[in-house]
């Protein structure tokens, strides 16, 4: 393998110097690392370039009902050391905790298997080679500017600690995005994969220079309730935001979830299955969690009803259940359902449009926020792609509307799914994938217009 | 090259024995001050024997500490340090940047050879060489007043100020989640260039705050203090906190929670609205703050974060909002997370205005931007979220200057119209106009009085439109520096902490819950 940022033997060697720290009951290591190199365009020209490697080190010292986590990015004795007593030090000033679980054990949660989803020429991918990437989204771009960004990744986790964890997987990924820019619209295409060689940047580009030059001339139209079809970026985007709002245990167990009250119920449409799945072919991500708890696939939404949140270690404890491996890392905020997947249905994207008689095609969405949590209901705007539909066609480009609009509703509204399932890598960090059909949705709420 | 001693103290720096309550940076920077200055000049040569023909190296040691608890347990009690170093270059007109975690000076040149490759890649699909704007070569060393360094606070101190706020709220039935926060870091900064620059900095930033979760029938309400997301931030040491006297105002935060369940919502339609100083700051971080990014203007945001809906042309003349709305971009502001002594490229820290009585006349600029537009100078607001990334334009301290009267004043003017209050929810589209923000709360003006309180209260606007429609900004009395921890920009993603000082302000006209 190469370019791994480490090996399960670094890791071993790592944990070897806090695996028994004195004064700790039991202790945990957990190393991320990653190099990344990433190539921003913009104008048509390359405006910033960076190669970076990372390494993070998370030293989590229990003391009885007593825990606390310090870091390091540094892997050596002194600074592993160093993280260790300051994780003892403010473990033994917290009071105790009498949810908290202690550590995992194999024993008790099986073991993980490395998913290694890896590609040796990505790892590899020089500045050099991702520049050459540029050049040939700039000449797709043709007359039009560009923006956007390529990228090339490899990254690596662990997790071992003194009850016997002992995991680690690597996985590499690429991404691409480009904005074509006719002055007088814009376009988006973007797709992403955990090797560059399954990375079609040609097309991401020719699907932006598409949409921008089929843009010119947008017109307004009224606000209100219209039948939409919604591409695979537009659907991940609210899905992102269905998982921020209550996927996990911890959001259920507070009521601050719109599984609190849902679960067992009919929440959308028969044919919608939304589920955690990292081991979905078109996912990049790792076979365990930030405790080392294997993954499972979860059904949070099944053929159209509320299933499961996903847990961890300390919420499965208080449920009565089995964790299903999807501690986000912060005991604050729970269980994290950082990969989902929308199953898909069986008809092209020109097939959803080719089925409304009068409706609006949204290529993606910006700065989506949550209005209320609950009842999933959020806010944002369209961009970079917003047409009118008419008998079955693509006709007039519009203005962006602001849209006003549940996610639940939206999936219970869900007349037709799309066949082509996208990957999409998060917007920030490097950990997370979500998958995600286009979908046809008979009534989606645009609250407001702007003037481009 | 130039290099040398970083000892040359600037006369406006922080004398260095107020540092850390009487220590002296030179002792904080015992254990790394040596090698983290051999390491970045190591970095600066490395490149200039590659051929760069500009470079500059940081290298960063962050600690930070953070601490939530939940009713009277400790949920996250979280230490860190993130100690690294980056490298940007110039070569062949093009930028290369590189960065890594591995502190010797051999890494460091392995680390520049790469930021030159970096470059020399760049240059392939490069229109224009980049050019910079000149700025002077400053050797000086800055540090955050403080009077009481967070770091050094017992943790048993933290810890029973934030259990007992969180058993106070979680003591209501209606709370089912009391929970309560404190953040402390401190970025120590050494910085060095290829023009002889040599800086170090240190900065300190503290923060505080309790929310209260009310459930009942599927319903959740949330009121926060000082602030949401974790609560209120300032440049400063834990005296920030103490100042804010959470746990006194743990119970009355409790209650409008609980009280917000049972609240009607927040009536539609056309309303006079009177922001508090919390909203202000996010209104004029989402409309003012990003729409003045002279990255964002050019396009070269464009295909992430977004462009403007200013133009190079709207300098000077663009009608932003009314005679009342004066803004600036202070690097200086005490207390603000956006001040320093300068910023990520070496530019000094300064003092510009960005709207002067409603007209806009200022851009946010960095050393490359102000060469494109013709500027003599940047305006220094090149900030880089740690060792690890590439410098990009970032609000320093945007700052609505306060005008007159007290939030009561503001308040009664008003015949008909609502106070809303802490921000809960933000959007807005590519080119900063159409913009919708919510708030925890709401109260009902009439008369010049307050009545009701309203739940889920949201409006939305116009950006010019809505400054335009500003009638009334209170004064210096209600003025605060505040702050967001959680500003996000570029590729890969930035974090970002910027501050913003506000005060109450009053809007005619406004578009009230309309997205219903």
């Amino acid at each position: 393998v190469n370019g791994v940022p480490f090996d399960h033997e670094d890791a071993r060697r790592a944990f070897q110097s806090v695996a028994a720290f004195e004064g700790a009951d039991d202790v945990e290591l957990v190393i991320t690392a990653s190099t990344t190199g990433l190539t921003r365009f913009a104008l048509s020209e390359i405006i910033q370039n960076t190669v970076r490697r990372e390494v993070n080190a998370y030293v989590r010292i229990a003391v009885g009902l007593r825990s606390a986590t310090a870091a390091t990015t540094q892997l050596d004795d002194e600074h592993l050391l160093a993280a260790a007593r300051s994780a003892l030090v403010a473990a033994r000033a917290s009071p105790e905790d009498a949810e908290f679980p202690g550590l995992p054990s194999p024993d008790e949660v099986g073991r993980a298997e490395a998913l290694f989803r890896w590609d040796d020429a990505t790892a590899e991918t020089t500045p050099a080679g991702r520049a050459k990437v540029v050049r040939e989204i700039v000449q797709a771009s043709g007359p039009h500017r560009v923006a956007g960004a390529y990228e090339t990744s490899s990254h690596a986790y662990a997790v071992l600690s003194s009850k016997g964890m002992d995991c680690y997987d690597a996985h590499t990924r690429c991404v691409v995005s480009g904005l074509v820019d006719t002055t007088a619209a814009t376009g988006w295409g973007e797709d992403s994969s955990y090797a560059a060689h399954e990375v079609d940047a040609g097309s991401a580009v020719a699907r932006a220079r598409k949409k921008a030059e089929s843009g010119a001339g947008a017109v307004s139209m009224e606000p209100g309730h219209y039948e939409v079809v919604l591409e695979p970026a537009a659907v991940a985007t609210m899905i992102d935001y269905l998982s921020y709002s209550g996927m996990g245990a911890k959001q259920v167990l507070d009521g601050d979830s719109w599984l609190a009250e849902r679960a067992g119920k009919p929440v959308a449409a028969p044919e919608i299955t939304v589920a955690d799945d990292v081991f979905h072919p078109t996912s990049v991500g790792i076979g365990f969690d930030f405790e080392g708890v294997p993954k499972r696939r979860v059904p949070v939404i099944d053929h159209g009803v509320a299933t499961g949140p996903v847990t961890d270690y300390r919420t499965a404890k208080r449920l009565g259940v089995s964790p299903t491996g999807h501690f986000s890392g912060s005991v604050e905020f729970g269980p994290y359902a950082s990969h989902v997947v929308v199953g898909g249905g069986e008809k092209s994207l020109e097939d959803l449009i080719g089925e409304v008689e009068d409706g609006v095609l949204v290529t993606r969405f910006h700065y989506v926020n949550v209005l209320d949590r609950p009842s999933t209901l959020l806010t944002g705007m369209t961009r970079d792609g917003t047409f009118r539909i008419s008998r079955g066609e693509i006709k007039e480009p519009l203005r962006n509307f602001r849209f006003a609009q549940s996610v639940l509703e939206s999936l219970d509204a869900a007349a037709d799914i799309g066949r082509d399932l996208v990957a999409f890598a998060p917007n920030y960090g490097s950990f997370g994938c979500t998958v995600a059909p286009a979908l046809r949705v008979s009534d989606f709420h645009f609250a407001s217009t702007t003037s481009h | 090259m130039s290099r040398g001693s970083l000892v040359d103290v600037r006369p406006s720096a922080v004398a260095l024995g107020q540092y850390g309550g009487g220590r002296s940076v030179d002792t904080l920077y015992q254990q790394y001050g040596r090698a983290m200055r051999d390491l970045v000049i190591a970095a600066i040569d490395a490149a200039d024997a590659r051929g760069a023909t500009y470079a500059d190296a940081r290298a960063v040691k962050m600690d930070s500490e953070s601490l939530g608890v939940r009713g009277p347990r400790v949920e996250d009690l979280d230490r860190s340090e993130s100690l690294g170093f980056g490298v940007r270059v110039l070569a062949e007109g093009a930028w290369g940047f590189a960065a890594s975690t591995d502190l010797t000076t051999e890494e460091a040149a392995r680390v520049s050879a790469t930021a030159v490759d970096v470059a020399r890649a760049s240059a392939t699909a490069r229109l224009r060489p980049v050019e910079l704007v000149p700025e002077p070569a400053h050797r000086a060393v800055w540090a955050t007043p403080t009077s009481r360094d967070p770091f050094e606070v017992p943790l048993e101190e933290k810890v029973d100020v934030l259990t007992r706020a969180g058993e106070v709220m979680e003591a209501h039935p209606q709370i089912r989640v009391g929970r309560a926060t404190m953040d402390a870091s401190r970025e120590q900064t050494w910085f060095a260039s290829s023009e002889g620059a040599a800086l170090e900095q240190t900065i300190i930033h503290t923060a505080g705050g309790i929310e209260a979760t009310a459930v009942a029938d599927g319903e959740v309400q949330q009121r926060s203090y000082p602030a949401s997301f974790r609560g209120h931030y300032e440049a400063g040491g834990y005296e920030v906190v103490e100042r804010m006297d959470l746990d006194g105002n743990a119970e009355q935060t409790a209650l409008e929670a609980a009280e917000l369940l049972t609240a009607p919502e927040c009536p539609s339609g056309i309303s006079t609205l009177v922001l508090d100083g919390h909203q202000v700051m996010l209104q004029v971080h989402e409309s003012v703050g990003h729409p003045t990014e002279l990255d964002r203007v050019l396009g070269m945001e464009a295909a992430f974060a977004g462009t403007s809906f200013v133009g190079l042309a709207d300098l000077g003349s663009l009608r932003y909002g009314s005679d009342l709305v004066s803004i600036v971009a202070d690097a200086t502001s005490p207390g603000g997370l956006g001040t320093f002594g300068f910023d990520d490229e070496g530019v000094e820290a300064q003092r510009v205005d960005l709207i002067r009585n409603g007209v806009l006349v200022g851009l946010l600029t960095s050393r490359e931007t102000a060469a494109t537009i013709g500027a003599e100078r940047s305006n220094g607001t090149m900030r880089a979220d740690g060792w690890e990334n590439f410098p990009l334009i970032r609000m320093t301290n945007v700052n609505l200057l306060p005008g007159e009267g007290s939030l009561d004043d503001l308040i009664a003017d008003v015949d008909d119209g609502i106070v809303m209050a802490t921000n809960k929810s933000w959007s807005i589209d590519d080119r900063r106009t159409n913009f919708q923000f919510g708030c925890e709360i709401a109260w009902e003006i009439k008369r010049g009085r307050l009545g009701r309180i309203y739940k889920n209260p949201r409006y939305t606007g116009i950006t010019p439109a809505f400054w335009g429609s500003c009638d009334a900004v209170a004064g210096p009395q209600e003025w605060r520096m505040r702050g967001t921890p959680n500003c996000g920009k570029g590729q890969p993603g930035q974090t970002m902490r910027v501050g913003h000082g506000t005060s109450p302000a009053r809007f005619r006209n406004v578009s009230i819950g309309v997205t219903q």
